[in-house]
């Protein structure tokens, strides 16, 4: 189908004002939080199921590649269209469809900002658990995607573990329903399977999410170490302790520096890393595990350790944290963020490596990150006008990215693979491995109507072009 | 392959990979009941003399579970997984190999600083346990007979015990997964961190499976603190109404307890028989400090009737645990079949009351206990009145009739764990196409 007719299509099927062609428009459309670009051929803004359901019946007719779209924080690449795709934008399905406060589960339209719901169940004492520090734009269908994290995620899970339902549309147009309110579903666990699937199996309408009851009493730690292998070493120490802290960040010096010049929250500009730590729970319990923590951090050779006195406090120290990208966004026109894990224990080496990486290429590399699950975020400054910049930034990510997996880690802990890490998935995974994934992802979208050229690698694969793909935009993609 | 069992070829083939030792051929004579046979697996109870055959086999390596599964598909054999003999192999069906996972029981990691760890599939829960509880870790499953229940029969049935309440269930830690695909190819998810989403959540799919889509060989996991002390309090109600009441006040409170188990009348009479008053327990474990501790008291007020710890709180959680294991012996018809429904929290009462309406008067014995603060019963039933139709079919009748369709009932040790059909059938079909397409694992039978 020539594109124009398609366009009539959709709006036939979204209405006249819910599609995007105008090139100034598109703009908008072609980048995510990470650092590539494509600009769509149009943009389509379902209001409901049904129109989902016509949509992809229409992209599996025609051809077109679909690629679903939250509020575009992503940093992987997962929400940007291939060239000749439509984005399916979900800023008009953002509807809290209910809130069932007994069984402590909400049902929610993927374009539901996350913040925006742990804010309107509140007053019933609830939240939702996963928290990335997009949570004021990122929507609920984004992290389903994703199977984002955040800091909390470390005693609570990451998305995963708190979405029990799906309505799902398959490429083909069909609806489907998986699990529902209740925790466990009879069958295969494709709630599971389908959270973090990146777009590439099926387009999420409605997602069930499990509350969680706010904790009595929260106390908010800040480690302060004279060096960043002194706090690094401290992560472990914690855990050794039987302490699971709700959440456990860590700033280096140099970040911190950067963070407290744009957020004033109060870091020691002097510090050469800090701890941010989080207690949750019974009153008692946390006080008894403040005190612990606070004997472990001055075991590990803490100068000091803070505890914000009251709710404002706790708020700045933890605006420091969220907005910690931002405020290294002041320092260079961008930057490049990475996503490696590696287990606890390796932190101190990781660190020492990312640290011998910046100064072998000249890169000012910050460290702000999710130390209690080992989950590093390395933030590469550069200045992307400059292709030979962002190639050298490229090098030095996936030089730290394989020394996360030499470690005995991975490439990504909650951004997902999307196009920037496709091609370091051979790092991890076996062609068995990937030709395992393939089939499944092929046993729903064969076709690659959804999101193609995500996940999987570029590189060759034996069976990658298993259920022939007549899109150009397919094998444009290497599949 | 003929109804008299697999070929000679066959078993010259698989001793090739395995070793003479580890190929065993079924006895000539099989009884109806119980029976365990050698090191293969345990007979489906009731399910009198087998249709088939099939030659047991125990790879020791995920190579040699792979080039089993490859002559299984090249010579259309049909595959039975078995773990320590909890999840018996249904023989009502026909069954060419069955497949012990015993010898897959080398630890791949143990990151105890890291609070990871990754053991093969024959690894038993008590085993796992007792390696990282020296270390004052702990994994959080607590399935039935851990001493016999592998990791890979874990998996598989996404099977639990009362820490269900507190950790969450096998999928919410369960890090990693390596695997055979029914169709043979060597595989792997996740990997060693607790945080990662590197390509599809494999683990998702295989747990709660059955074995029908792939051989699991080992799993990571992710290991918790142990409680350095718990404490047990019950409180007693006259009805099951009460009794959910007190759990809501529970949920509603600040209190996070490892375990918030229902045991009902019934159930308290098969753990301990000579106890005859009827009452409903609601059993409370907390752990924490005495300051914690006694903060659980004062919350859970004068509901209170008896506190536990030391010998004779472990004895009760594990008779939970096992609930509703008992001496054999005993048995009028499958003692152990568990039919567990899983439901939003608040409907948990309209099962308990599906649940008397499926006693038929007083002709069929049903006991349950459960994980109510997440929705979840376990019950038992057994015939009172010989006359009655097979018990189980009574309940999930009933649980249909009271709750709708669609209401998740899973039954241990049956030949078939989804009596009510997945919604899902569909995708899930696309899925075991995907993994097994030649219907190797379990056949067509449960997908």
């Amino acid at each position: 189908m020539h594109f124009p007719a398609v366009v009539d299509q959709l709006r036939k099927i979204a209405g006249r004002d819910a599609v995007l062609d105008r090139p100034e428009d598109l703009m908008l459309y072609e980048y995510d939080a990470g650092v590539r670009k494509c600009t769509p051929a149009a943009v389509v803004f379902p209001l409901n199921t049904e129109h989902v359901s016509q949509i992809l019946k229409l992209a599996s007719a025609s051809g077109f590649p679909v690629v679903a779209r939250g509020a575009g924080t992503g940093l992987s690449g997962g929400a940007i269209a291939p060239e000749g795709g439509v984005v399916l934008a979900f800023a008009r399905m953002n509807r809290i469809l209910e809130v069932d406060a007994e069984n402590m589960r909400a049902v929610v339209q993927p374009g539901v900002v996350n913040q925006q719901l742990s804010d309107n169940v509140a007053h019933l004492g609830l939240y939702f658990a996963p928290d990335p520090s997009s949570q004021k734009a990122c929507t609920i269908g984004g992290n389903v995607a994703e199977n984002s994290g955040g800091p909390h995620t470390l005693a609570y899970g990451v998305t995963v573990n708190h979405v029990t339902g799906l309505t799902v549309v398959m490429p083909s147009g069909e609806v489907v329903h998986f699990g529902g309110k209740a925790a466990e579903s009879s069958g295969y666990d494709l709630t599971g399977f389908f959270v973090g699937s990146e777009g590439t199996i099926g387009v999420v309408t409605e997602i069930t999410v499990r509350l969680l009851r706010r904790p009595e009493q929260v106390a908010t730690l800040l480690g302060i170490f004279e060096t960043i292998d002194d706090g690094a070493r401290t992560v472990s120490a914690i855990t050794a302790a039987g302490i699971t802290p709700a959440a456990l960040e860590m700033l280096d010096g140099w970040t911190l520096r950067a963070v407290e010049a744009a957020c004033h929250a109060g870091y020691p500009l002097d510090a050469g890393a800090v701890l941010l730590i989080e207690l949750e729970g019974l009153a008692e319990q946390v006080e008894e595990q403040a005190e612990a923590v606070r004997e472990v951090c001055f075991q590990q050779k803490a100068r000091e350790v803070r505890r914000a006195k009251d709710e404002n406090e706790r708020a700045l120290l933890w605006k420091g944290r969220k907005n910690a990208f931002a405020a290294l966004g002041r320092l260079a026109p961008s930057y490049y963020s990475q996503d490696g894990v590696v287990p606890r224990t390796k932190i101190p080496a990781v660190l020492q490596f990312i640290q011998g990486v910046a100064q072998k290429y000249g890169l000012r590399i910050g460290n702000i990150f999710h130390a209690g699950d080992g989950n590093l975020h390395p933030l590469i400054l550069f200045d992307p006008r400059d292709p030979a910049q962002l190639e050298l930034v490229q090098t030095a990510g996936t030089e730290i990215l394989e020394c996360c997996v030499s470690m005995g880690g991975s490439i990504t802990g909650e951004h997902g693979v999307g196009l920037e890490k496709r091609n370091l998935m051979p790092l991890l995974f076996t062609a068995d491995d990937l030709d395992v994934m393939l089939s499944l992802r092929n046993a729903f979208n064969a076709a690659g109507v959804l999101n193609p050229g995500k996940l999987f690698p570029t590189t060759r694969m034996c069976r990658e072009t298993t259920g022939p793909s007549t899109n150009p935009v397919l094998a444009a993609e290497g599949m | 392959m003929s109804a008299t069992g697999v070929s000679l070829d066959v078993a010259r083939e698989l001793r090739a990979i395995c070793g003479d030792k580890h190929v065993v051929k079924w006895p000539e004579r099989a009884n109806s009941g119980t029976e365990q046979v050698g090191w293969l697996a345990k007979l489906e109870p009731g399910s009198g003399s087998p249709p088939s055959r099939p030659i047991g086999v125990a790879p020791a390596s995920a190579e040699e579970v792979a080039a089993i599964l490859r002559i299984a598909n090249e010579r259309g054999l049909r595959v039975f997984p078995a773990g320590g003999g909890e999840a018996c192999v249904p023989l009502r069906e026909h069954a060419d190999l069955v497949l012990n996972t015993a010898r897959l029981s080398e630890v791949e990691h143990y990151d105890h600083a890291d609070l990871t760890v990754g053991v093969g599939a024959g690894t038993t829960v008590a085993q796992l346990n007792a390696m990282v509880g020296a270390d004052h870790l702990m994994f959080a499953a607590d399935p039935p007979s851990p001493e016999r229940c592998t990791i890979g029969g874990l998996l598989v049935t996404a099977d639990h015990g009362p820490l269900r309440h507190g950790y969450g269930g096998v999928r919410d830690y369960c890090i990693g997964v390596r695997f055979v695909s029914g169709d043979g190819r060597r595989a792997k998810g996740g990997g060693r961190v607790v945080k990662n989403v590197a390509g599809y959540d494999l683990m998702k799919l295989l747990i709660g499976s059955y074995g029908t889509l792939a051989i699991i060989t080992s799993a990571s996991f992710k290991l918790f603190p142990a409680p350095r002390a718990t404490r047990t309090f019950l409180a007693e109600f006259a009805t099951a109404i009460e009794a959910l009441q007190f759990r809501d006040r529970v949920m509603r409170s600040p209190l996070s307890p490892m375990c918030l188990e229902l045991v009902s009348p019934g159930a308290r009479k098969l753990m301990r028989p000579e106890l005859i008053s009827d009452i409903w327990v609601m059993c409370v474990r907390a752990a924490g400090s005495d300051a914690v501790l006694a903060r659980y008291r004062k919350e859970l007020g004068s509901a209170i009737t008896r506190e536990l710890d030391g010998d004779s709180e472990s004895k009760m959680w594990r008779a939970i645990e096992d609930f509703p294991l008992r001496p054999e012996s005993e048995s009028l018809w499958a003692p152990q079949l568990r039919i567990h429904v899983v439901v939003p929290p608040r409907d948990v009462m309209r099962v308990i009351e599906a649940l008397e309406k499926a006693k038929w008067g007083d002709a069929i014995g049903i006991a349950m206990i459960g994980r109510v603060g997440v929705g979840h019963v376990l019950a038992t039933a057994w015939p009172i009145n010989l006359e009655v139709p097979w018990p189980p079919g009574v309940v999930v009748d009933e649980l249909k009739k009271s709750m709708g369709p669609g209401v998740n009932v899973r039954l241990e040790h049956a030949a078939n764990p989804w009596p009510i059909a997945p919604a899902n059938l569909t995708s899930m079909q696309a899925v075991k196409h995907a993994l097994d397409p030649n219907n190797v694992l379990r056949g067509r039978s449960l997908v």
